[in-house]
């Protein structure tokens, strides 16, 4: 199978398997490869299939198109051809032609080195990359074409959207009722650090914490000598807290849930 | 009874490259630990990487000696005394490591990563800048603490690739944030706890691009002590290329008996070392 690598330096920022489709490139959204630049015509160029090849043709756009370096107005693709459109380029690799269909599809990346030294990028830069990359993936942008896409939401990034997990204490003494388990990891005890704060003398200072991981949430027991039962079954290390579930510890009832 | 520190700490060249720019450093008199991962030509990876463990060092040294932590640059809000210092020792790292990349010639352009975590009692705090990390070793379970600055995990963030596009990727190599990279640094810090028995784990991405998280844990779970996981893990990953520097800094917390706890504040069985 043939593909087209998008790349800004040396990074990949899309890659298109190649079908019998054709498949156009230009800074307007409308294009399968969509180039968000300035120095990009609205619909720059296409990559076709004809016949039993694959070709790339410019648009009479402003900039052009360069195949191997060369300025081209249409040309036939070979494996490892590198088409220049405005600071980014395309890579073809035509698969097919390299050994038996098929083999390897995991490993279809260009054949750069891999794991090279570590690079660092600016902040203008990686900005510029990561709207590339928002660009090339079509994600929803505001702002017009024509300006570089706004990308101040760089930092800090869009949080992913996971459930918050909610504590309401059913018996007990606790400073709230309600607890919002937003935190990596909350304590359960009457130490400053407690997020969920026992009151009364003979609490213990940590009694348990939860912690929240990949969106779940577990709780564990923070001394072997202080018992945490969930539905009324103590339990040993740490367990995974279920909707529903209510908790035991240090004299206090709960219940765990998720929030709308 | 109260908890108390054990660490061990291993840095290696790998199979591929021919100088180490890794360093390391902790302290567990501070409970303070740091990894830096340095890149740049010409020697100048390593001094950068030198520069950051040595400073943040430095600081926390010369603050618990006069008991003032004096802030540099910018604080953040609803984070612990500790971990605003741990931020203002990284912008000093920041500022050091900038200064002589911008005013030697051959350094030009030098930075690193760093991760920085302190211990205090149940208390941990924690702060980074690149994409090395510290992972969290509980109760048989494994958490990454720390979120890369990568330009693949940020997309992973922004679901725009999935993070297996992400360990392929071949942008692996690029992070978006470092120190010595530009005048200001942002890192991020953040307050966590931990409990008798957990064990952390701070390395550079030669360990992490080579050996995943589940193996990470296998390998800490078995070994007799710090010094050996340390030592397994760094084997791991030369096992599968090591073709980047490999650093590892283990730190486990321990509850102590009052007795011993005695002999710790009369100076004993405290600890320190540094990769170079």
């Amino acid at each position: 199978m043939a593909k087209l690598y998008l790349k800004f330096d040396a990074a990949v920022l899309k890659e298109v398997a190649l079908t019998q489709g054709v498949v156009t490139i230009g800074r307007l959204p409308d294009n399968v490869i969509q180039i968000d630049n300035l120095a990009v015509s609205g619909h720059h160029a296409k990559v076709f299939w004809d016949q039993d090849h694959f070709v790339v043709e410019d648009n009479n756009s402003l900039n052009g198109t360069f195949l191997n370096n060369r300025r081209i107005s249409k040309a036939t693709l070979k494996d490892n051809d590198v088409v220049l459109i405005g600071k980014h380029t395309l890579a073809f690799k035509d698969e097919w032609h390299e050994g038996a269909p098929g083999a390897a599809p995991e490993k279809s990346g260009p054949s750069l080195p891999k794991m090279e030294a570590t690079m660092m990028l600016d902040t203008k830069k990686a900005k510029e990359m990561m709207a590339a990359a928002q660009a090339a993936a079509g994600a929803p942008r505001t702002g017009t074409a024509a300006e570089p896409s706004p990308v101040e939401h760089l930092e800090p990034p869009a949080p992913p959207k996971d459930r918050m997990g909610m504590l309401t204490v059913m018996e007990g003494k606790t400073d709230q009722k309600q607890y919002t388990l937003a935190s990596k990891m909350s304590v359960i005890g009457k130490s400053d650090m407690a997020s969920i704060r026992l009151r009364g003398f003979f609490a213990p200072s940590m009694a348990a914490l939860i912690s929240k991981q990949d969106a779940k949430y577990y709780i564990a027991s923070s001394e072997p000598k202080i018992k945490v039962k969930i539905n009324g079954q103590e339990i040993a290390g740490r367990k995974e807290l279920n909707e529903g579930d209510i908790i035991e510890v240090a004299g206090i009832k709960m219940t765990f849930g998720y929030q709308d | 009874m109260s908890l108390s520190v054990q660490a061990a700490g291993q840095t290696d060249l790998g199979c591929v490259r021919k100088n180490n720019e890794d360093n390391f450093g902790y302290d567990t008199r501070l409970g303070l630990f740091v990894v830096c991962d340095g890149m740049g030509g010409a020697a100048a990876g390593e001094v950068a990487s030198k520069l950051g463990v040595d400073t943040v060092l430095t600081y926390f040294r010369e603050a618990s000696r006069h008991h003032h932590y004096p802030v540099v640059g910018d604080t953040f809000e609803g984070v612990s005394v500790r971990a605003n210092a741990l931020a203002s020792a990284i912008h000093l790292a920041n500022q050091a490591i900038h200064e002589t990349g911008t005013k030697s010639e051959g350094k030009r352009g030098m930075g690193s990563t760093i991760v920085a975590a302190m211990v205090q009692g149940n208390y941990l705090s924690i702060a980074h800048v690149g994409d090395s990390r510290i992972y969290l070793v509980r109760q048989g379970s494994i958490q990454q603490l720390t979120n890369d600055h990568s330009l693949v995990m940020e997309q992973v963030r922004r679901g725009l690739i999935t993070r297996e596009q992400a360990e392929k990727s071949e942008m692996q190599n690029i992070i978006i944030r470092a120190l010595g990279s530009e005048d200001s640094v942002k890192p991020d810090v953040e307050d966590l706890v931990v409990l008798p028995g957990d064990v952390l784990l701070l390395c550079s991405d030669g360990l992490t691009k080579h050996v995943k998280d589940d193996w990470i844990l296998g390998i800490i779970l078995e070994a007799p002590d710090l010094e050996q996981a340390c030592n397994d893990l760094i084997d791991a990953a030369k096992a599968h290329g090591g073709d980047d520097n490999i650093t590892c800094v283990l730190v486990k917390t321990v509850q102590l008996p009052w007795y011993k706890k005695m002999f710790n504040i009369f100076g004993g069985n405290h600890r320190w070392q540094s990769s170079t």
